[in-house]
């Protein structure tokens, strides 16, 4: 087996001076314990699995939507309890700040009168829905489920990329890669104490059912899904099957005398909660886009009445709105009294005349993103772009300079990946997921999605990434 | 009591599982009864190739009529196995059922997905020149027709007695015997026209050949044992209550399975239609078919189907 060095920026498995990480040492040593045919017939199954169990995700753009296999890298990454640990706590204090801040601009707006942050950065958001001012959901949670993108720079500090607080996808595969490498690769498992992770359906239902409205009942849950041709509809699906929940796209419900229903052969039927899984303009084309197919005339009003619960509440994708996300550090300070726990990335926002020209005359050296876009659309990564690509892209900023922000590259940490026979240093994220119900609960492992183009800093699926399953290691005892 | 929408894939999801066997059987028989007299009667073998383009309609308009019977062969071979343009090839159907089946799959198993996407996937790989080959086209087919068994088999084995496994075997109750009814009324014709006494080996492997095509040649032999009298075979395949491809078998199956989707309610609309064509299949028998009534009779059955299937999709999808 032979293991290329990485050539720079932090590396999970191995340490400057070339040494592996003593949380990695059982891992490579079964791994070199296999030959390299065994590898390859290992890889091989592990790629017929996945195929025959139609475990995709769905391209745009492609004819028919054409789905693909999320590819799966069989090295797993390890994350030790005490990372984990202050991991769990900074996301914890994260998400608590989140629900904070949405709840107070639907409503008092404090953190705008005491001038926290910018009035006009989070009132000029498409995603703050003004219709929605004044209005608390359930139990005044707006984010049932959030997912956050962490990365590692070159020292190995864990720093927040991004919240995802509308719809964030992807832990389907944090559960089927689970599955997938216990039974490909059953002595990795043996040898650690991996925390597991297979309640999380359990979790995601109890968190949905708690800001049912009709309580004391059992309460009707769905998920609300675009359907067979949206990129992550086999999360959907996965998540409907596991839950035990029906899955239902918009023409499924109906909206009578102020109450949900769905249609069924024989009647309909009350729902209470919606784990949505489209975007907050096309819920309902009533309140938000009127060509929108996808949503439920009139759910809107049943929502405003509370006669149904919307998780994650409408209007919550302000709070990670890519500008809104600067003012992190202060917003936590505001709300809690504390010091944010976890670093995040430095931001430069377009809105700010020095920002703005700082962005302008450094454009080389800067990630430039819009704010309202995800999954790696619409971003330029001025270090890599050529003189013109820069020109252009500049020229596009300075119509709507308030759409922008930019970062400095962070160098992603690496990890061992298995390519063409040789394990290869990838750069790889993680994104934890959060449930936000009748209290925060961290899901003990996360996506660590990687690039698996050499060199490359893009992990997003949509863009050639793939992914790794993640083991966060349990405490030892004593 | 189930979503309509979900009721309405999995109601196609068996209808098109069974029109993927049924193709890929047909295929199978064609292509054999078709290599056996082709030495002897070149015009049949090129008939069997005909019947089952009208069986299975769909072929592109603009074809360029195929002269000579190797080319209408492999055209319809192509057509109706892998061509995906083509709406009755068992690759489009195997997709149809695929894809209702993802819209579905939290009403379904794992194992039933699995089955299902294995026989699409193994189907996908196959190409026009492959297939090309005879015994290669033997091969394949006969495997997709084992996927699609094994799944069958698995909806039988792991799927939950609710209202959506009734309507994924109410699907393939009504394809089945719809399909029946067609192939009759399609085959017959010249089948009955046919004069024995000229050559009566050709003329009686027509007959098993029908009986193959419905895969019930066995179940007739240990009703009527070996003779293929055209008079048995007709009263078999129309009024046979056991054999689970006859025209009358199919009718009171779908009726079932109507009747146990409306318990306790009135009988609903389409329970009614299938329901008085299934009696009127019991009390049918010899004297239709000795009358020469057969053809007009099937025509009735078929227009009673798709009135049944109008019916159900009124009720219970809101299509």
């Amino acid at each position: 087996m032979k293991w290329v060095a990485p050539r720079s920026g932090f590396d999970e498995v191995f340490d400057g001076s070339g040494e592996a990480r003593a949380h990695y040492a059982a891992l490579i040593s079964i791994l070199e314990s296999f030959t390299k045919e065994d590898v390859e017939r290992r890889e091989r199954l592990q790629q017929l699995t996945l195929r025959n169990q139609g475990i995709t995700f769905t391209v745009y753009g492609e004819k028919d939507g054409l789905e693909r296999i999320f590819p799966f890298d069989f090295v797993p990454r390890i994350i030790p309890a005490p990372e984990w640990k202050s991991l769990q706590d900074g996301l914890v204090q994260r998400i608590t700040t989140l629900n904070l801040f949405l709840a107070d601009v639907y409503h008092e707006q404090k953190c705008l009168k005491d001038r926290v942050i910018p009035a006009e950065v989070v009132l000029s958001r498409k995603e703050y829905k003004r219709p929605l001012l004044g209005l608390m959901p359930a139990r005044k949670i707006f984010t049932h489920v959030v997912g956050t993108d962490i990365i590692r720079n070159d020292r190995g500090e864990y720093l927040v990329l991004e919240d995802n607080c509308r719809v964030p996808s992807g832990v389907s595969y944090v559960l089927e890669n689970r599955n997938l490498l216990s039974r490909v690769f059953p002595e990795f498992l043996g040898a650690y104490p991996v925390r597991p992770i297979k309640d999380y359906p359990t979790l995601l239902l109890e968190t949905l059912r708690f800001v049912a409205p009709r309580r004391g009942q059992n309460p009707v849950v769905v998920i609300l899904s675009p359907g067979i041709h949206n990129s992550a509809y086999f999360e959907h699906s996965f998540l409907a099957r596991e839950m035990g929940v029906p899955l239902v796209e918009g023409r499924d419900l109906l909206v009578e005398g102020n109450h949900l229903f769905m249609r069924r052969t024989h009647g309909k039927r009350q729902v209470d909660v919606i784990y949505r899984r489209i975007d907050d303009d096309f819920l309902d084309p009533l309140a938000f886009r009127r060509d929108s197919l996808l949503g439920v005339p009139g759910l809107l009003n049943v929502y405003r009445e509370g006669n149904v619960a919307l998780a994650n509440a409408p209007g919550a994708g302000v709070a990670d709105d890519k500008s809104v996300y600067a003012y992190m550090p202060q917003l936590i300070k505001y709300y809690l009294g504390e010091d944010a726990l976890l670093p995040q990335v430095p931001t430069y926002l377009g809105f700010k005349k020095d920002d703005f020209k700082y962005i302008a005359e450094h454009l080389d050296q800067l990630v430039v993103k819009t704010t309202g876009d995800a999954g790696g659309y619409g971003m330029l990564m001025g270090p890599f772009a050529a003189a013109k690509e820069r020109e252009t892209y500049l020229a596009t900023m300075k119509k709507n300079p308030g759409n922008y922000i930019a970062q400095p590259l962070v160098e992603l940490s690496t990890h061992p990946t298995h390519i063409g026979g040789r394990f290869e240093p990838r750069r790889v994220d993680l994104r934890p997921f959060i449930l936000y119900g009748d209290r925060i609960r961290v899901l003990p492992g996360g996506l660590t999605r990687v690039a698996l183009r050499e060199g490359s800093y893009v992990v997003n699926s949509s863009q050639g990434g793939g992914s790794k399953d993640t083991w966060v290691l349990a405490p030892r005892e004593g | 009591m189930i979503l309509s929408r979900v009721a309405d894939g999995l109601y196609w999801m068996g209808r098109y599982l069974e029109r993927a066997e049924n193709t890929a059987r047909l295929l199978l028989v064609t292509e054999e009864l078709s290599t056996e007299v082709l030495g002897l009667d070149e015009a049949l073998a090129r008939e069997e190739w005909k019947d089952l383009r009208a069986v299975f309609p769909g072929f592109a308009d603009d074809e360029a009529p195929a002269r000579t019977l190797t080319g209408l062969a492999a055209a319809s071979l192509f057509g109706l196995s892998i061509d995906p343009e083509n709406r009755y090839s068992v690759f489009y159907s195997l997709k149809k059922a695929r894809d209702n089946a993802r819209s579905v799959r939290e009403a379904l198993t794992l194992e039933v997905f699995i089955n299902l996407n294995e026989t699409y996937r193994e189907l996908e790989t196959q190409n026009r020149r492959q297939l090309a080959d005879p015994a290669a086209f033997r091969s394949a087919l006969q495997s997709t027709q084992r996927g699609i068994m094994s799944t069958v088999g698995a909806i039988e084995h792991t799927l939950t007695r609710d209202a959506g496994w009734l309507f994924l075997k109410l699907g393939e109750a009504l394809e089945r015997v719809f399909r029946t009814v067609v192939i009759l009324r399609v085959k017959l014709p010249a089948l009955v026209a046919a004069e024995p006494k000229i050559d009566l080996p050709l003329f009686y492997s027509r007959w098993r050949s029908l009986l193959r095509g419905l895969s019930c040649l066995e179940n007739y032999r240990r009703v009527f044992a070996a003779r293929l009298e055209p008079i048995d075979v007709l009263q078999f395949v129309l009024f046979d209550p056991q054999t689970p491809r006859s025209v009358r078998y199919g009718a009171s199956l779908v009726k079932e399975h109507l009747d146990r989707i409306s318990s306790g309610s009135d009988m609903s609309q389409p329970a009614r239609i299938v329901g008085k064509l299934a009696a009127e299949l019991s009390y049918q028998g010899h004297e239709l078919i000795r009358e020469g009534q057969i053809l007009p009779f099937l025509d009735h059955v078929l227009a009673e189907l798709g009135r049944t299937h109008d019916a159900l999709s009124t009720v219970y999808f809101g299509t």
